[in-house]
């Protein structure tokens, strides 16, 4: 729990303070010095209209992270209330959430993503629409999954035998026994979702320029591959360390969890 | 008083119980008695509301049972604790449920009479034993002064000497509280000594009804006896014997 | 047994039914007035507004929601897809040589992963925890945090760009799929590394393994007979989900390597907006999943008919 949160502030702080950070201004152009290497200026060097490479990717994580940041929350909440009414609604009630849930799960995540974003129209809008409406399912499978077993705690029997009204149950009772799995689900979709926004960014569906976003910036590089393969490298660098650094420290607190119980 | 006026429950597509009747009235103790399987814990899923039976009534004094805020001691006395909150926030669901006040002095009573220390209500469930875990279940049931308390194998998770002294704390605690008891054992020997009535179930019916004297020196021919001569063999029925 | 088996059989239609109509009903509430953009992508050309009325009529677009899904599902169980609303060709030819060009893609790029992540999962699940699995693991993991699309690039700059060895885009020879399948195998051997090494790890873990062990029967044969099975089961699973993965890996990986299939065929239908053509992809990756699914379910029940037992 500790690496995890660790983690979050460590996000919290470059998607808040990242900017602050920038030496230049990230959308600046400055044709003259365009594809210079990295330099004291420019430290990791510029992009094809001169701006500061360094200071977009600063600039980046607030898309690339701030809006996975988002969409991760937002599959969370749907998830959860599905995967609680599905637990708690009763036999009619879970087969068919349940089944819906299957059905979303059968469109391969990123196709699906592509074909939303697409559709909608590129921009921020659409793609956190497109990433929190397939990103759910395992949310809603894993709250069902819990949901099931807390019901017939002694507790919550306990609980409901007491009176204890429903929001005080799921407050006291079912919220400490979600909150383990379900933040270790979501490790794991806030790495598919910074995943999700840069292929998008990359295939032209997502972020859209001039903002500097990690995939869109890898876009603009490939053009660049051969006279300046750097700057195709460092967006990639980047987006490879937080999902390693977010991947790592689930699997901790997912192998902690398990000693645990 | 409870009445349960021959109820039949199913469960999933099986018939769980079936022409179950009896009453039970305020201060007295009814001890329901049979193997695993026989349909105890349905009985009491139905008694408290959690199943639906599909035939006859349950009530308590002609309103649903529920309306009384009748009270559970369970079996496993840990897992009726939430394991993340201390176990006085637990006790206390009751009082709080229905808008009372925390009745301090009662608490302190209460702890009294079941032999524990009003300090280890501040603890979490893994940090008490099982007996004193035990304890705190009933300390749960009563504080909010149910008139009907049923335990479910209250005593099978704890040791032989601490099983004597809870025994003997329920007993003497239904003295002072006067509130009906049902309690569900497959412990022949406690049931006989410490309950007014003996139902005997098996397969989902009531074989017989009796006092404890009746049952011990003259049971109903067949299961009853056979299970009354089971226990005398192995020695739980010393005591009332 | 039966009845477990017809509850399968049912959750399937059901999920089949829920595809179709989720994919129906996406496309049909896209913002936007889908016949404008089809006679656009059509004449290529500012157009009046009868020219519009006239191809939405033509494309079946100016009926209601529900008459217009009923006429588009009916053709659909009989594999019609109905014709591309650009073009106006049928759709299924064109969507059959897309797939010709994907599904091999994706089995080379399964072959690469297996072939990569089987000796190394056995490697490291040797002697666990020791330094051999934790480079093992820690190999997985960089490779599961490794976009696609970023592996590619680094692929196409290595061999293609700054040693020359290997084309990087198109589809003219046999080379040129090289690329675009270490790309996708890579991904995929990620993975399945920690799949398969913790599916061995469980095995082994079995409590009947000791006793076994004692009796003196080879080594070889107690892989062979008690822990492939037990292992086989975590590896099916992933079967279904690489699948997933397989399909959309090689949407990205086509777009990067310029190679024509599935991937490239829906970037250009959803920036054309024909519609019947995104419907019928999505579709289809979306059959392909649920009927392996399905497949994975009943290869379960072969293996372990525990598994049929339980879930009533």
């Amino acid at each position: 729990m500790r690496s995890v949160l660790i983690l979050a502030v460590f996000f919290a702080l470059l998607i808040v303070f990242g900017a602050a950070l920038a030496p230049h201004d990230p959308n600046a152009l400055n044709i003259p010095k365009r594809l210079s290497p990295p330099s004291t200026e420019f430290l990791l060097g510029t992009d094809a209209l001169g701006r500061d490479v360094l200071s977009r990717l600063l600039h980046g994580a607030r898309w690339s992270l701030g809006l996975a940041f988002v969409v991760s929350l937002i599959s969370l909440a749907i998830g959860t209330c599905a995967g609680l009414i599905a637990a708690q609604g009763g036999k009619i009630a879970d087969w068919v959430m349940m089944r819906v849930t299957d059905t979303f799960l059968a469109f391969p995540e990123l196709v699906a993503a592509v074909v939303i974003a697409g559709l909608l129209g590129a921009g921020t809008w659409s793609l956190i629409f497109a990433l929190s409406l397939t990103g759910w399912m395992r949310f809603a499978r894993v709250a069902r999954g819990t949901g099931l077993s807390v019901k017939t705690r002694g507790y919550v029997v306990q609980a409901q035998l007491a009176g204890m009204p429903a929001w005080s149950i799921a407050r006291w009772h079912y919220l400490p026994a979600l909150l383990p799995s379900l933040t270790v689900v979501w490790t794991g979709a806030f790495a598919r979702a910074i995943l999700g926004i840069s292929a998008l960014g990359f295939l032209g569906f997502g972020v859209q320029p001039p903002n500097p976003e990690w995939g869109s910036m890898l876009l603009d590089a490939r053009v660049h591959m051969r006279s300046t393969p750097l700057l195709m490298i460092w967006p990639g660098l980047v987006v490879v360390t937080c999902v390693l650094a977010i991947n790592l420290s689930g699997d901790a607190l997912r192998d902690a969890i398990a000693k645990d119980a | 008083m409870l009445t349960v006026d021959t109820i039949a429950v199913k469960r999933g597509s099986k018939l769980a119980l079936q022409n179950i009747a009896f009453t039970l009235a305020a201060g007295k103790t009814l001890a329901v008695v049979g193997e695993s399987g026989a349909g105890k814990s349905t009985l009491i899923a139905a008694i408290l509301g959690f199943l639906k039976p599909i035939q006859g009534q349950i009530a308590w004094s002609g309103q649903p049972v529920r309306s009384c805020r009748p009270a559970l001691v369970m079996q496993e006395p840990r897992a009726a604790f939430n394991p993340v909150l201390p176990l006085r926030r637990s006790v206390l669901e009751p009082v709080v449920a229905a808008g009372q006040s925390v009745p301090e002095a009662r608490i302190k009573r209460l702890c009294d009479g079941l032999e524990i220390k009003e300090e280890i209500l501040e603890r979490r469930p893994n940090e008490v034993s099982i007996g004193q875990a035990q304890r705190v279940g009933i300390l749960r049931a009563l504080i909010a002064a149910p008139p009907l308390v049923l335990f479910d194998e209250p005593l099978s998770a704890l040791d032989a000497v601490t099983q004597k002294h809870t025994a003997r704390l329920i007993r003497d605690l239904q003295a002072e509280e006067g509130f009906a008891a049902l309690i569900v054992t497959h412990d022949l020997g406690y049931a006989v000594a410490h309950s007014d009535e003996i139902a005997v179930l098996r397969a989902g019916q009531i074989e017989e009804i009796s006092t404890p004297q009746q049952f011990v020196t003259a049971p109903k021919a067949g299961y009853c006896q056979a299970l009354r001569d089971a226990a005398i063999a192995l020695g739980g029925l010393e005591a009332a014997a | 047994m039966s009845k477990t088996l017809f509850g399968l059989l049912l959750r399937t239609l059901v999920v089949l039914a829920g595809t179709a109509f989720l994919t129906f009903a996406l496309l049909w509430n896209a913002p936007g007035d889908p016949a404008a953009a089809i006679a656009m992508a059509r004449f290529d050309a500012l157009l009046s507004q009868e020219v519009i009325d006239q191809v939405r009529e033509e494309v079946g677009l100016n009926t209601s929601f529900w008459p217009a899904f009923w006429s588009w599902l009916g053709p659909l169980l009989c594999f019609d897809f109905g014709n591309s609303a650009v073009t106006g060709r049928p759709v299924w030819p064109d969507l059959w040589g897309a797939m010709t060009y994907t599904f091999p893609l994706a089995f080379a790029g399964l072959m690469i992963g297996l072939g990569v992540a089987l000796p190394l999962a056995i490697f490291a699940a040797k002697r666990p925890g020791r330094l051999s699995d934790r480079i093992a693991v820690a190999i997985a993991s960089l490779g599961a945090a490794i976009p696609a699309y970023w592996l590619g690039l680094l692929l196409i700059l290595l061999f293609a760009v700054q040693l020359g060895w290997l084309p990087a885009m198109g589809a003219r020879t046999p080379a040129h799929a090289i690329l675009p399948a270490l790309t996708l195998g890579l991904g995929v051997a990620a993975s399945l590394t920690r799949i398969i090494r913790s599916g061995i790890l469980e095995a082994r873990g079995q409590a009947f393994l000791p006793a076994i062990q004692r009796r003196g029967v080879p080594e070889a044969a107690i892989g062979r007979d008690h822990i492939a099975p037990h292992a086989a089961i975590p590896v099916i699973t992933v079967f279904g989900l690489e699948l997933a993965f397989l399909l959309e890996g090689a949407v990205l990986v086509e777009v990067i390597f310029g190679r024509p299939g599935l991937g490239t065929f829906l970037v250009s239908a959803i920036a054309a907006r024909d519609f019947p053509q995104v419907q019928a992809v999505v579709l289809l990756t979306a059959l392909v999943f649920v009927v392996s699914n399905l497949i994975i379910d009943l290869l379960y029940r072969l293996i372990d008919p525990r598994i049929g037992e339980r879930d009533a």
